[in-house]
């Protein structure tokens, strides 16, 4: 008798129903509502008539302002992350005990599995003007008055490292610890010193894990509302925030949609741009680093 | 900054003076934890020497070996590369390349990249870097893969890329851990005849790590057993093969058959439960007293077999015991014999194939071998490594 087989792509299928119904639809309806508007006090959207018109609403100067603010944060956020995090990811790889790493990698974890509000406002707390933190700088001296950070750019910039400095970490200490320790040894071996063998060997083979990283943080931190609102302020608003405000506050689901469709645009946009932008200044190192023997005597 | 543009800027017209290429080890000494790697060990290896250090694992060779390239530091004692002391300093200060066990090839970097890589290092001219880099490659006939990537490569031509990657940077000292290991056998013996004549060709000391007992037989101007972090025997292949100096040497090298018993005869015979074996007391080893517990060696080549007339019958003599013939095996040039002699005591003997004996599985065999054959050692429980070794008797 034969066995009923199925093709090899059933596999992926309760993936791509997960997708469709909870990814394609909901940023198609989005992208559908976009080009509609909101009828009136009480309609959230309607698309009867379809035009470009949000669009050019939603890219006012005030809301251009918040998207610059956002791409600061993004990018600022993500650079800071990969600096923190490339040398902590490091020594946990390398340096660290074999026997210790499982630990690391749970202390890394545990704060990621708090509430991320929870964790958010606890930072409220301590950069508070009349918080611990402020009051121990005072008491050292090294500021003369209260601590002036909270609701700005500098507190959402705090705030978004810390919540998502795991998601950098990890990917770079698996990308890391997947180089091991015999081509380290091979490249001093042949005569390069610490700073020689982490430029051409280590970092070379770590970089799908870096891109990992990065996207990783990126992507969710330029969509983040919840830290800029915690800790943000007015000066520190983010894109998020505004796409949130018409869809709950203003009820009007049209705006909205189409601030969210011009932050997809810029994060992908911004990504690329990011990425073709390492890549050529990676050039000139390969280039210098290439090798082409002649055809053989 | 490295020795060899030291010892090339002394003498311009010969690149290695007198001491380059030689490494002394002095006492060394390395720990981890507890447990002691390398146990005071001392070996001076002579410029252009092929030496090989062979023990079963874990008994230090590739601590020793990762010390000289500058992986680990001793503890105590000192290490000398071409009359300097390397204590303290980093592997890319070194002038010695290590060929990897599992070659560690880059592999992001094609092989013309992972060949040119030490020569870029050390700030090679470019052109310089691509006519060595061909030169290494022809070396080891590999220059036709350049462009590959090492995962493109069979196992066979990694390492050979792994030989041309180290000995482009012509350094006084080559490493070898173990670099035949992932080959199958037929390559690894072709390998073993490239690395020896390459080796005589460049006149770089070679310093290989191994387990194999072939390996290093078949290359090595030196042997150095090693056991427990120390070295057994340090000796060419002749003299390690047919004069070891301990039960543990002869058991590693080749196979033995061992009658333990009690030392009579001042020493150079052995009362055995399968009778005397009797050898003759060489000068070289340390005495041994009578009555006290020993292990006489045989090796199965010496022992001469045949079908036994007088089947029963006790056996008479020195050197000769009767037993029941277990199996024949054929291994190519020789065929082996396996004979059972008592009921924890078995013997194997190997004869040419072309004048071996037809003998009957089952059927009851005299074997016996020379006084000169045989070799008397104080009896030593480790001495099971590699060879075979024969139950003891109660």
């Amino acid at each position: 008798m034969r066995s009923l087989r199925l093709p090899g792509f059933a596999l992926a299928i309760p993936a791509w129903a997960w997708l469709v119904t909870f990814f394609v639809v909901p940023v198609g309806a989005v992208l559908y509502f976009s080009f509609g508007y909101k009828p009136g006090i009480f309609g959230t959207h309607a698309t009867d008539v379809l035009s470009f018109d949000r669009y050019a609403e939603a890219l006012s100067p005030t809301f251009f302002e918040v998207f610059m603010n956002t791409l600061w944060v993004g990018i600022a956020g993500t650079l800071l992350c990969l600096a923190i995090g490339l040398p902590v990811a490091y020594w946990m790889a390398v340096k660290a005990p074999a026997n210790r790493r499982g630990l690391l990698i749970a202390l890394v974890m545990v704060p990621y599995w708090t509430n991320f509000l929870v964790r958010t406002i606890g930072w409220q707390i301590i950069l508070a003007p009349e918080g611990w933190m402020s009051q121990l700088l005072q008491t050292v001296g090294i500021t003369d008055g209260p601590l002036e950070i909270l609701y700005t750019r500098a507190a959402v910039l705090i705030g978004v490292v810390y919540n998502y400095l795991p998601l950098m970490i990890l990917p770079l200490f698996v990308a890391f610890d997947r180089v091991g320790p015999a081509l380290r040894e091979a490249s001093k071996d042949l005569g390069a010193n610490r700073v020689g063998t982490f430029l051409r060997v280590t970092f070379p083979l770590a970089r799908p894990g870096i891109i990992v990283g990065l996207l990783l943080v990126y992507i969710p931190l330029m969509g983040d509302y919840i830290t800029a609102t915690v800790l943000g302020g007015a000066q520190g608003n983010m894109v998020g925030q505004l796409v949130a405000s018409q869809f709950q506050a203003a009820q009007n689901w049209a705006l909205g949609s189409a601030m969210a469709v011009l932050l997809i645009l810029v994060i992908m946009v911004s990504a690329a741009a990011i990425g073709l932008l390492l890549w050529l200044v990676s050039l000139p190192f390969r280039a210098r680093n290439r090798v082409v023997l002649e055809a053989s005597a | 900054m490295t020795t060899a543009t030291e010892a090339r800027t002394v003498s311009p017209t010969d690149e290695r003076d007198a001491a380059s290429g030689s490494v002394e080890l002095q006492q060394v000494m390395k720990r981890y934890g507890d447990a002691i790697a390398v146990d005071g060990l001392s070996l001076t290896i002579q410029p252009g020497e092929f030496i090989s250090l062979l023990g079963p694992s874990g008994c230090g060779k590739t601590t020793t070996l990762r010390m000289i390239a500058g992986f680990e530091q001793p503890d105590a004692g000192d290490i000398r590369i071409s009359g300097r002391s390397v204590l303290g300093a980093p592997p890319y200060r070194r002038d010695v390349n290590t060929v990897f066990q599992a070659y560690a090839l880059f592999p992001h970097m094609t092989v013309a990249e992972n060949v040119a890589y030490g020569l870029q290092q050390r700030r090679t001219p470019k052109a310089e870097v691509r006519q060595r880099a061909s030169e290494a490659l022809d070396l080891v006939q590999m220059r036709r893969f350049a462009d590959r990537k090492p995962t493109q490569l069979s196992g066979g031509q990694q390492q050979r890329v792994a030989l041309a990657r180290a000995l482009v940077n012509r350094p006084s000292v080559l490493l070898l851990d173990e670099p035949l290991g992932a080959l199958d056998r037929q390559l690894r013996e072709e390998m073993q005849l490239e690395l020896k004549l390459l080796q005589s060709r460049l006149g770089i000391t070679f310093v290989f790590v191994t387990h194999d007992q072939g390996e290093a037989l078949s290359m090595s101007d030196r042997i150095a057993i090693m056991r427990d972090g120390r070295i057994e025997q340090l000796a060419d292949a002749d003299t390690i093969y047919a004069r070891p100096t301990s039960a543990y040497v002869a058991a590693f090298v080749g196979q033995q058959n061992f009658f333990h018993g009690t030392a009579v005869e001042g020493g150079s015979a052995v009362e055995s439960v399968h009778g005397l074996v009797r050898g003759i007391r060489s000068d070289r080893l340390a005495p041994i007293a009578d009555g006290t517990s020993v292990q006489a060696a045989v090796r199965p080549e010496f022992v001469r077999i045949e079908a036994d007339a007088a089947a029963g019958a006790p056996a008479t003599g020195a050197n000769r015991v009767q037993g029941t013939l277990l199996g024949v095996s054929h291994l190519g040039e020789t065929m082996q014999y396996l004979v059972r002699l008592g009921d924890d005591q078995s013997l194997i003997a190997r004869r040419p194939t072309p004048e071996a004996p037809d003998l009957a599985v089952s059927s009851a065999v005299s074997c016996s071998w020379s006084d000169a054959s045989v070799q008397v050692f104080p009896s030593d429980d480790a001495a099971a490594a590699g060879g075979y070794v024969a139950p003891p008797t109660h």
